[in-house]
């Protein structure tokens, strides 16, 4: 179905300690009120990017991202705010994933699509985005706050390669830093190493 | 390219529990909403279209709804295809209520189980634009995979947290809605669910013929008309279709002063000749993640069998745009488009098969 070559990466599981310090350098200020998944989401996010050499995305590059809990940090809150009365307005803007796709655009300059799965597996996201993928190839995501949190991404862009230099792979597979080049078909998943 | 075929849908939303009852509402003019009390300083009392079937269980009474409306849809033809489900606020109005507390493998699971699903299932949340991308996602999955069926179920039932944040923000009216309207001060939300059932084997009178989202960052909780003109370019491009081939385009106009102002200038810099438009809002509110699937549920079944929405206010000519007050003697091709949080506009080309 598709050939993606990797050229970026952040696996940040976990991030490192000063990750807050190193978003703040890259974003140019601290980022305010926008709740810590989405602050390990962009610095996850401008990682990969930068490691990818790019400073924006190109026309019809695609954002996709999953996650197990998502804003359910954000969301608790507003829930407990709802008791006695509204939800604060940025609080409530913090539970849709869409307010962070959003700065996530606006920060690479992309006005392409951007797409938010739950509980979305590697997989699972890739097989989806790939079937969408336009020109401008993916930048893929999968953020979380729990257990240390994790902020891992890649940049994928469509290559072409013999199909006989890939082998099988576990979802897991995606993320090892060895890998350059992944294909995806009805058999699944699989992946070619860095020579 | 392989044709995808609209095959099925079902509806339940605040003019009926069947897409056939809701287009007798709608033809009959029909406009069912209740009060939410809400607390606080920007509190008060705020119009809500609700489904008309009442249940002391919110968990029981999603389950019944959703089962409803997918059999509608015909979903036992499509249990081993792909099930996308479309929504911005999961169980959130059971969990506001105590009754649960989930998390979004739970949730997935749950519905699957309801729907003795077999197939993948992916859970999608753009916001008010949701069921729109799954449906754009489906149609890419059936183009890309040896899958031929695929629903596509939008949901979103009655929550505090949702009404909540919409009147936190400000951008709920106390009164109705008035799309595009000289008066309009403001959106009046709903709840649906709506079920599309998509196949590449099942001739159906339409099918989706492509379509397009554009995420502007620049403006994260409302529209930016270069955006609305840029997603209906790219969704002509997808679709292989001319401005001029749009015989009807279903717009947001949910009624937000501002917002429908920027749709307006978006449309006028789209369309030098501007086609017939629609807006359903008024008649079923706006039901967010839900509203693109609900509202192409709803006028595809008014262009094969009648009715149309009755706009009670008076459009607002600076505008210079307005909803039409029939149908059109015939559509061949129509869009439908949602603008929502996150700067996400989309719209999909569904064209007569």
């Amino acid at each position: 179905m598709n050939t993606f070559a990797i050229t970026g990466r952040c696996i940040a599981s976990p991030p490192p300690a000063d990750w807050r310090e190193q978003l703040t350098r890259m974003l140019g200020a601290k980022p305010r009120r926008i709740g810590t998944w989405a602050e390990l989401g962009l610095y996850g996010a401008l990682t990969c990017m930068a490691d990818a050499g790019e400073a924006g995305l190109p026309p019809e590059a695609q954002i996709w991202l999953g996650s197990r809990r998502g804003t359910y940090t954000a969301t608790d809150l507003a829930l407990a705010q709802l008791r006695d009365d509204l939800p604060m307005p940025l609080t409530f803007l913090q539970t849709q994933p869409s307010q962070f796709l959003a700065m996530l655009a606006a920060r690479l300059e992309s006005r392409g699509h951007a797409c938010f799965l739950a509980d979305a597996q590697p997989q699972a996201l890739l097989r989806l985005a790939a079937a969408q993928a336009g020109a401008g190839g993916l930048l893929l995501g999968w953020v979380d706050e729990m257990n240390g949190g994790s902020s891992n991404w890649l940049r994928l862009r469509h290559a072409e390669a013999a199909a006989h230099e890939f082998v099988a792979a576990s979802a897991e597979g995606l993320l090892h830093p060895h890998v350059s080049h992944l294909h995806l078909d009805s058999t699944g998943l699989r992946i070619r190493h860095a020579d | 390219m392989k044709p995808v075929y609209l095959a099925g849908r079902g509806l339940a939303c605040a003019l009926g529990l069947s897409v056939s009852d809701a287009r007798a509402a709608l033809q009959r003019g029909e406009q069912h909403t209740r009060c939410h009390v809400l607390p606080g300083a920007s509190g008060g009392n705020f119009p809500y279209h609700t489904i008309p079937y009442q249940h002391n269980d919110s968990h029981e009474r999603a389950r019944i709804l959703l089962q409803r409306v997918t059999d509608e849809a015909g979903a036992q033809h499509a249990r081993d295809g792909v099930l996308l489900i479309a929504t911005s606020s999961y169980d959130i109005g059971a969990e506001t209520r105590g009754a649960i507390k989930s998390d979004y493998g739970t949730y997935t699971d749950k519905i699957a189980a309801w729907l003795d699903w077999r197939g993948p299932v992916y859970l999608l949340n753009t916001a008010c634009t949701s069921s729109l991308n799954a449906l754009l996602a489906a149609h890419a999955l059936l183009q890309a995979d040896d899958l031929s069926e695929a629903l596509v179920l939008g949901i979103e039932l009655d929550n505090r947290l949702t009404l909540g944040g919409f009147a936190a923000l400000q951008l709920l009216t106390q009164g109705d809605s008035k799309p595009f309207g000289a008066q309009r001060d403001g959106l009046v939300l709903g709840e649906a669910v709506a079920a599309l059932r998509l196949s590449t084997t099942t001739p159906a009178d339409w099918q989706i013929a492509g379509g397009a989202n554009v995420v502007d960052g620049s403006q994260p909780t409302g529209a930016s008309a270069t955006a609305v003109a840029e997603m209906y370019h790219r969704a002509l491009s997808a679709s292989g279709l001319t401005a001029a081939q749009i015989d009807l385009i279903k717009v947001q106009a949910a009624g937000s002063p501002g917002n429908d102002a920027v749709e307006a200038q978006g449309l006028r810099d789209a369309f030098t000749t501007m086609p017939p438009l629609v807006s359903l809002k008024a008649a079923i509110g706006h039901t967010m993640g839900a509203s693109g699937a609900a509202e192409i549920a709803l006028l595809s079944v008014t262009l094969e069998h009648g009715g149309w929405p009755l706009y009670r206010d008076a459009a607002d000519p600076t505008l210079g745009v307005e909803l039409a007050a029939q149908p059109p003697a015939s559509v061949k091709n129509f869009m439908a488009t949602i603008l929502g949080f996150g700067g996400s506009h989309a719209t999909v080309v569904v064209q007569r098969a």
